[in-house]
């Protein structure tokens, strides 16, 4: 039994099928990315994985418990936590607030002083959130699924508008609390680059079906990966 | 901590004000206590929770009729204690909120417009059904509703006069605000907060923005009923226009020229716009409502946070906080 085990998932928009007969296990304590051209499914993939989308047919389990049908928030409660495409912050509350209201009834105080430190925000906590630059927000985003500590970390296009060196940091820090906290991570993202950082089992969306599984190295080589992304994809390419 | 002592120097300066303004204005101030009271708790579900509610008005009356009936001994002549009479309003209030709550923030929830223009259409219903359920006194509605009776240990006390009344309306309403302020400083107000900016990932963390949606609604019912059930007792009269669409209207335009985010200032905007009714009606009879309605549209283009919330936000807000 996989720890995440997601069965012919299918999700029709208005007659576009955006995930079509979807099937992927995800095992604990590992990390996979996901990549696929705009509009491939990746991210109502994750809505349907958390409950905000609720899939036509198949089914998803999470740790033996078929949650295809539960809330939101009933399955966060299970253990899985999400990042948004675009940064979903508190902004009218302070850095230190959000990472409180992320972190919920657990002894707080340690763990936002420890969460603070590794997502570099540490200078001024109580700043408002909307104040932050870009990156910070992103970062920040980062530090509430730290604080809420889900057992399955659902990351999409976590490093969309940061600098290199801010990409580089985050894919250190993905990598540190799959490795160091044991959470299972699963990673949606455009930047090649990022993802050759990660080393990591890599799944290629297309048409709302898996293409092709496997390393960095044999996804860049495959043919008909090549064909039918990576042609379309400059950075791919030049990775 | 300069929010209370910004807000505790405006309580004093209100307890002080009787010895200045008279018998008379004492009286009418008492009265608009009870209106900052509403305000507070529009306040609180708008700008806080969020939740646009266009009929503030229908758990005032909801509050003033349940007091009327219970303190009158029209459901048992002999229960017809003050305090069961107002602890009856708040619940009843509530239960009316949440009830209501169930129905328009489960699923997929409703919000926004299409919330107010709701909320705004049932206050209309209720008043037409006050106006014709004749058991409870139809248009003319209920009469000889007894002053609040206080008891201690034995001794009762009635609320008849208009400076004892003052103060304990007083009690209430600093009572209520200082333990709204406080809740809104917790944990509570903090996922209040986050339900009202980012509700999506409120709900992604494991909060139910639904439970948080209903208690910040019933809550600010709760409130709405006590000041509803404080002033049926102040003129001894409950009647069709304290649920209706009027009053629901004009708490909105207090809390918009106060600040709706801002406890103070909305109860200050219902205070103070009360206050101007009355000189300027005096001066400019009807015409009063076009000055009011000036000052509603300055407030919205220019001062979107309130008249009253820019100037008291900068007495006691630290750099990028935000003030209770």
């Amino acid at each position: 039994m996989a720890f995440l085990e997601l069965r012919s998932l299918v999700k029709n928009f208005d007659g576009l099928r955006a995930t079509d007969n979807f099937t992927l296990d995800i095992a604990e304590g590992s990390l996979n990315a996901l990549v696929g051209p705009n509009g491939c499914g990746k991210s109502t993939l994750f809505n349907l994985i958390t409950g905000v989308l609720t899939p036509d047919s198949g089914e998803i389990r999470f740790k033996g418990q078929n949650i295809t049908r539960w809330p939101p928030h009933k399955i966060a409660r299970l253990g899985i936590g999400r990042k948004f495409q675009v940064p979903a912050i508190f902004e009218e509350l302070t850095v230190r607030e959000n990472l409180i209201v992320a972190a919920k009834n657990k002894s707080q105080q340690e763990i936002i002083a420890e969460i603070l430190a590794q997502i570099n925000l540490t200078k001024d906590p109580d700043m408002l959130a909307g104040e932050l630059a870009h990156g910070q927000k992103q970062w920040l985003e980062i530090g509430m699924l730290l604080a809420q500590a889900p057992s399955l970390i659902l990351l999409d296009e976590p490093t969309a508008g940061m600098t290199g060196a801010e990409t580089r940091a985050t894919a250190d820090l993905i990598t540190r609390i799959n490795r160091e906290r044991g959470m299972t991570v699963l990673v949606i993202e455009h930047d090649m680059g990022f993802i050759e950082h990660l080393a990591c089992p890599l799944h290629v969306m297309s048409k709302g079906q898996i293409l092709k599984s496997g390393n960095f190295t044999e996804i860049r080589n495959d043919d008909e990966v090549k064909a039918l992304y990576f042609g379309q994809t400059e950075a791919m390419a030049n990775a | 901590m300069r929010n209370n002592l910004v807000a505790l120097l405006i309580f004093a300066a209100l307890a002080a004000s009787p010895l200045v303004i008279g018998s008379y204005w004492t009286g009418q101030l008492t009265a608009y206590l009870v209106y900052g009271l509403l305000a507070i708790s529009l306040s609180l579900v708008w700008g806080y929770g969020g939740i646009l509610c266009f009929g503030q008005a229908m758990f005032f009356g909801i509050g003033g009729y349940i007091m009327a009936v219970l303190t009158k001994g029209m459901i048992l002549p002999d229960l017809t204690s003050s305090y069961i009479g107002l602890l009856a309003a708040m619940a009843g209030a509530a239960l009316f909120a949440l009830a209501l709550g169930y129905f328009l923030f489960a699923g997929r929830g409703i919000s926004g417009a299409y919330l107010a223009i709701i909320t705004l259409a049932i206050t209309l219903v209720l008043e037409r059904l006050m106006n014709n359920w004749y058991a409870l006194g139809g248009y003319n509605g209920l009469l000889n509703v007894p002053p609040i009776k206080l008891t201690f240990f034995g001794a009762s006390f009635e609320l008849w006069d208009r400076l004892p009344t003052f103060y304990a309306v007083l009690g209430v309403v600093t009572v209520v605000y200082f333990g709204t302020s406080l809740l809104l400083k917790s944990a509570y107000g903090l996922k209040l907060t986050a339900s009202r900016t980012h509700p999506d990932r409120l709900s992604s963390l494991g909060y139910s923005v639904l439970s948080i949606r209903l208690s910040v609604f019933a809550l600010s019912a709760a409130i709405a009923g006590l000041a509803g059930a404080i002033f049926v007792t102040l003129d001894g009269f409950a009647s069709p226009t304290l649920i209706g669409f009027t009053l629901s209207t004009e708490v909105l335009i207090w809390v918009a020229i106060g600040g709706k985010e801002m406890l103070l200032a909305a109860f200050l905007g219902a205070i103070l716009t009360r206050t101007a009714e009355s000189w300027l009606s005096e001066i400019f009879g009807n015409y009063w409502i076009l000055i009011l309605g000036l000052t509603f549209m300055v407030s919205v283009v220019l001062l979107p946070k309130g008249l009253l919330a820019t100037p008291l936000e900068w007495l006691t807000k630290g750099k990028g906080k935000r003030s209770g």
